[in-house]
């Protein structure tokens, strides 16, 4: 249906935008806080070549090699929601291998560690995957009282 | 160029800017429709949890609810039929004052507000990958198996455990060991399984706010299946070790489809534990 339409993203204003964050927000989970460890007000988006992925309980883990204008590099540890929480949101262990340019969007642990918590990863084929992060599952939360 | 040719020429240009004015605004319509549509559903799935008293469905398991109105399915002896795959109440997760009637608050002994207070998220036994006890759930389904004389509660999370519901006439036993579930002894009232649980040990949290417990702790639950698509339990909690009167906590869970429960062993690399410095504030 769309694609008969002449796509101008200046004339659509911010529907797009919008309905594909709306999309790719679906939150992740953890067996515990997110509040406890991690750091709303520091976001972080990285890009770096992944040298090994643990699809572990009770959270997958991946490390993350990033180079800095520098040139000097750091390995950053993301947390992922455990595997079953990912395979329930369209996720593999194949998906991400070393070796694998990938670009993360998330959080950094409160203690300023290279320790963080991961809400979405562009993989190296370009798909963009939810992490399953529980960053936002309180403030999605309906109040029902 | 003549003057003709100008006005030919202008005139397909305002048609096409027209045209494409147009096709925007139809594009942004149906993107907005298409929006409103999954905002309406997704409101839908959780006001249905709602209207009953107020349970919290799991964000990222919504998806997954069957939402079904359906009338509940029953036995051929004519109980009611538990079975089947349920998401956690979120109220049971983070903080079991929030599942209290509106403007209760929870009657909490002194030293247990203290506890609760001084609780901090890395010395939660969950998070710790010990059993979540009772009424704690996590963030995973549960699964409910049914025969006459017992019932089963499967655990995903919190961590990979079960529970046994003894429907077979027996009474409690007497010199229980204290363990994260306890004993438990169900009967049917009616359409409710009321289920009497003792034998609690004090080491579980009732939520990550860290709501404490003695090895006093009684329970009761009160488990209806109002339809095909939904599960209420109302859960009096009587520990006069750590609160001054009984009190009651309303979990509302859904029915998840197209899932299973899958294997969880929470231990195998929990590592998170030193970068845990905080507490959830959640309710």
């Amino acid at each position: 249906m769309l694609s008969g339409l002449n796509f101008q993203p200046a004339r659509f204003g911010l529907w797009p935008a919008i309905f594909v964050l709306f999309i790719i927000s679906v939150p992740v989970l953890a067996h515990h806080s997110f509040q406890a460890e991690y750091d709303a007000a520091k976001p972080l988006t990285l890009t770096g070549t992944v040298t090994k992925l643990e699809w572990t309980n009770p959270h997958a883990r991946f490390y993350v090699e990033v180079k800095d204008p520098s040139g000097k590099v750091t390995t950053w540890n993301f947390e992922l929601a455990s595997p079953n929480v990912l395979r329930r949101l369209g996720w593999n262990r194949d998906m991400m291998k070393p070796g694998d340019v990938v670009t993360v969007k998330g959080h950094r642990a409160k203690d300023d560690s290279t320790w963080a918590n991961a809400n979405s990863v562009t993989l190296s084929d370009g798909r963009t995957m939810s992490a399953g992060s529980s960053a936002d599952e309180a403030s999605a939360a309906p109040t029902s009282k | 160029m003549s003057k003709s040719q100008v006005r030919k020429d202008k005139n397909p240009m305002n048609f096409s800017r027209a045209t494409a004015f147009l096709k925007s605004i139809a594009a942004s319509f149906f993107l907005s429709a298409a929006l409103f549509m999954l905002v309406c559903s997704l409101a839908q799935a959780q006001k249905l949890l709602t209207e009953e008293g107020g349970g919290q469905a799991l964000t990222a398991l919504t998806r997954l609810q069957s939402n079904s109105t359906a009338p509940t399915p029953h036995n051929a002896d004519g109980t009611p039929d538990l079975s089947g795959l349920w998401g956690p109440d979120k109220n049971f997760m983070y903080d079991i004052s929030s599942a209290l009637k509106p403007g209760e608050t929870l009657p909490l002994q002194e030293w247990a507000a203290k506890a609760s207070k001084e609780h901090m998220s890395k010395d939660d036994p969950n998070v710790r990958c010990r059993p979540s006890g009772i009424p704690r759930m996590t963030p995973y389904p549960w699964k409910i198996i049914q025969t006459p004389k017992l019932i089963v509660f499967l655990y995903e999370g919190g961590t990979h455990g079960y529970r046994q519901i003894f429907l077979d006439g027996r009474s409690h036993s007497k010199d229980l060991d204290p363990t994260y579930y306890g004993e438990s002894i169900g009967h049917w009232e009616g359409d409710t399984l009321v289920v009497d649980t003792i034998g609690f040990n004090d080491v579980f949290w009732f939520d990550g706010a860290g709501h404490p417990h003695t090895e006093k702790l009684h329970i009761i639950e009160r488990v209806r299946r109002p339809d095909l698509g939904h599960l209420t339990m109302d859960v009096t909690i009587d520990d006069p070790g750590a609160y001054t009167r009984p009190f009651t906590v309303y979990g509302h869970m859904a029915q998840l489809v197209n899932t299973e429960i899958m294997e969880y062993i929470c231990d195998e690399n929990n590592v998170d534990l030193p970068h845990i410095v905080g507490k959830d504030s959640r309710k």
